[in-house]
């Protein structure tokens, strides 16, 4: 990163290189103390002031030359230990880098970013049990699955979008309670649009009533969509009550089809609207696996939702605390219509390895949540 | 074949899972088997809950219910999570929670190549197969030749023979081959010495960058291995634990003792009430409530208080139902309870910006 001149200024062009300058090997160390007796915290070590620092940033050109003048001018780093002094070059290249890299988007990279950022936008699900959502809902290239995800920034739709692959076969229906689904993750993805479109974000209950009900509904009154939908949301609502549901199955809705084909009724139609009845389709020929990642209590949504997905197939719920999950744990135990539950939840660790060095890092933030999984029985 | 596709029915020749009272049992469906003298006779599984006739199992789904002699289970398609708890143990395995974090640390997704070394029992290679089919490949490695025969067998009658290739091969000191140079999104190594694999992986991993993930049991691997990564270019290199434990859910009844009827004399008092907790569990478990033992005490208050005269004092002792949750350990630490321990890192070779 080159900056931009100006003083003060926090604008930077950037150059292509090669390769990166280690600063260590740069500066190479001379001379360190055996320990730090003789080191003092008083703030008076660096000789610099701070606005000296700040000037000696702008004029720069190389990270190096900054840090060799701060250590020219610190009464105590060559007091300090090899390690300890590596560390203070490691800190300063951090606050005084040059480079960045730009990498693809990928899962790994995503969940990282949200959890760091704030887990709690993420329903504090970590990397570790995400993980685990994936695998034990046995989601992959093949079949149509269920999401239902009140409040994880569209992270588990990212999530089990790439697992299905970006030929997936099937379908993901994504719903959730909103007016619009979170996609924050899913955007970040990259995904082509082909990938993309395999997930129908869709209201949980625009979807059902569709199911059960056969056509939109909205027109009629029903409090809690009342207050979840917005005034475009209503404005379609008289257009889409005269539309007869075309019999689609999930592979022709393509809108373009609609604008060219029919009227200006179907011009008006929006996306969510063909969304819609392709899940009602998906959920009526019964999906390969179900998530559920839910703010609200999972008990219902859980229910509701179980009559949609094949017999012998996986289910998957993460709850941010065990309460929930144990009432709903009782409740299916005395049913006959799962079997196999397991809760569970899971702890990591990170390690700091270096040569003599070697030690855990800091605890992870100590929970992230629980998972209660299971088979649907027929 | 039951590994390769959904399926909704039972067919012969599928392995199928049978669930039992907690436990889980890998069942391969043939009607008949061959008996020590080579004969051949009906095949009859047995469990603890008495006999199941496997030709009955044709033709009926997955998810149903199967009788028994002396009761019932359920038979389940295998995924590779059932499988991990099912299959023969040739050598020590990683299960699900492991798997599950190699699985998204190597940035795996469907088209992916990715190459493995030793197979060992091929618990982690059928999570590798169903996440990078139908267009990727799972390349696995073993230098025990049974193991990678035998392996190569198993993906074969499961179904799985398009996507994986097992070999016979000492990867330490031969490599992965010239067949794969260049051609991995990810190396994956669960042997001793990972550390010698790393040349080869950089020689197995594609031009434009991949992953490396090694599982060791001893931090002393670990280093050497993450010094090596280093030395040979890897960068974001990273190291973890995971550990899943299962938490036991179960309901107990527990006795509530009321002392706050203490607090005032006798007949002074005219109705000391303790309500009865909230119920924490939820109300189908209202059986229990026959556990519940409420035992009434009632006194005639004295005269001062001829209003409340005839209220009972009501010195209740409820019983709650509450959630008992304890938690153990799951068997996800290594066999020799050694917690495994990975280092993970892409040579993504992206492009370095500088000044
Ligand atoms: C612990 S097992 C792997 C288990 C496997 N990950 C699983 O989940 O089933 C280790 C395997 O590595 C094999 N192995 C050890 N050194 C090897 C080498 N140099 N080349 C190829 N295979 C090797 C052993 O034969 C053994 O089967």
């Amino acid at each position: 990163m080159i900056s931009r001149g100006k003083k003060r200024s926090k604008e930077f062009d950037l150059e292509l290189t090669a390769e990166a300058v280690n600063l260590i090997e740069e500066i190479g160390l001379k001379v360190s103390g055996a320990d730090n007796r003789n080191i003092y915290d008083d703030g008076r070590s660096q000789k610099l002031s701070a606005s000296e620092i700040s000037d000696l940033t702008y004029d720069s050109t190389k990270a190096s030359d900054i840090v060799e003048t701060l250590i020219t001018n610190s009464n105590t780093f060559h007091n300090k230990t090899e390690f300890s002094q590596e560390k203070y070059l490691k800190k300063k290249e951090k606050k005084y880098f040059e480079y960045i890299q730009i990498l693809r988007p990928n899962l790994r990279i995503i969940t990282e970013i949200l959890y760091r950022l704030d887990s709690s936008k993420v329903q504090g699900i970590r990397i570790d049990t995400l993980s685990q959502i994936i695998t034990l809902s046995n989601i992959s290239n093949e079949g149509n699955h269920l999401l239902y995800d009140s409040g994880s920034n569209g992270l588990l739709a990212a999530a089990l979008l790439s697992a299905m692959g970006s030929e997936a076969k099937g379908k993901l229906v994504h719903m959730h309670p909103g007016n619009m689904s979170q996609k924050q993750a899913l955007l970040a993805m990259n995904f082509d649009s082909e990938q993309f479109n395999k997930c129908l974000s869709v209201n949980v209950y625009s979807a059902l009533r569709q199911v059960y009900q056969g056509c939109d509904t909205h027109t009629q009154k029903e409090t809690v969509l009342e207050s979840e939908c917005n005034l475009k949301r209503k404005a379609t609502d008289e257009i889409e009550h005269e539309i007869k549901i075309p019999k689609l199955d999930d592979s022709q809705i393509p809108i373009k089809d609609h604008d060219t084909d029919e009227s200006n009724v179907a011009k008006k139609k929006p996306k969510w609207h063909f969304d819609n009845i392709a899940a009602s389709e998906v959920l009526k020929n019964k999906v390969d696996s179900l998530v559920i990642a839910s703010k609200e209590d999972p008990q219902n949504i859980f229910l509701e939702l179980l009559p949609f997905v094949k017999p012998g197939r996986q289910f998957v719920i993460y709850y941010t605390v065990a309460e929930p999950l144990q009432n709903l744990y009782m409740i299916l135990k005395s049913t006959s219509n799962v079997a196999a539950l397991r809760l569970t939840c899971n702890w990591m660790r990170n390690y700091q390895i270096l040569p003599e060095r070697t030690h855990p890092e800091v605890m992870m933030n100590g929970s992230s949540g629980f998972l209660l999984t299971g088979y649907v029985l027929k | 074949m039951s590994f390769r596709n959904y399926k909704e029915k039972i067919d012969e020749g599928d392995t199928v899972i049978l669930y039992l009272c907690n436990n889980f049992f890998a069942i391969e469906v043939k009607p008949e088997i061959k008996n020590k003298k080579g004969e051949l006779i009906e095949n009859v599984y047995q469990t603890t809950f008495g006999a199941l006739k496997v030709r009955n199992l044709i033709g009926s789904n997955y998810g149903s219910k199967v009788e028994l002699s002396k009761g019932w289970g359920h038979i389940l398609q295998p995924t590779p999570e059932l499988w991990s708890l099912t299959l023969p143990h040739r050598t020590q395995i990683i299960y699900t929670p492991d798997i599950s974090m190699i699985l998204l640390q190597l940035d795996l997704v469907p088209g992916c190549v990715v190459v493995e070394a030793g197979t060992g029992s091929g618990s982690l290679t059928h999570a590798l197969i169903r996440r990078v089919r139908p267009h990727g490949h799972v390349y696995t490695f073993d230098f025990h030749d049974h193991r990678a025969k035998v392996a190569q067998e198993e993906f074969q009658e499961h179904g799985l023979a398009d996507f994986v290739t097992a070999r016979h091969r000492d990867v330490l000191a031969e490599g992965f081959g010239d067949d794969l140079k260049e051609k991995a999104d990810a190396v994956f190594l669960d042997l001793p010495k990972p550390w010698t694999g790393v040349p080869h992986a950089v020689a197995a991993i594609k031009n434009d960058g991949g992953r490396f993930c090694s599982f060791s049991p001893c931090i002393e691997q670990v280093q050497r291995t993450c010094l090596t990564l280093e030395q040979q270019g890897f960068q974001d290199i990273s190291t973890m634990e995971v550990l899943q434990s299962e938490i036991k859910v179960s309901r107990k009844t527990v006795p509530v003792r009321d002392l706050s009827f203490l607090k005032h004399k006798k007949g002074t008092v005219q109705l000391v009430q303790v309500p009865r907790p909230t119920q924490s569990g939820p109300p189908i478990d209202l059986a229990a409530d026959t556990l519940t033992q409420v035992s009434y005490d009632a006194t005639v208050a004295c005269d001062e208080d001829r209003s409340e005269a005839n209220k009972p004092i009501i010195d209740r002792i409820p019983r709650a139902n509450i959630l008992n949750v304890a938690t153990r350990i799951s068997a996800c630490m290594a066999a020799d309870d050694v917690p495994k321990r990975m280092d993970l890192t892409p040579i993504e070779a992206p492009n370095t910006l500088a000044l």
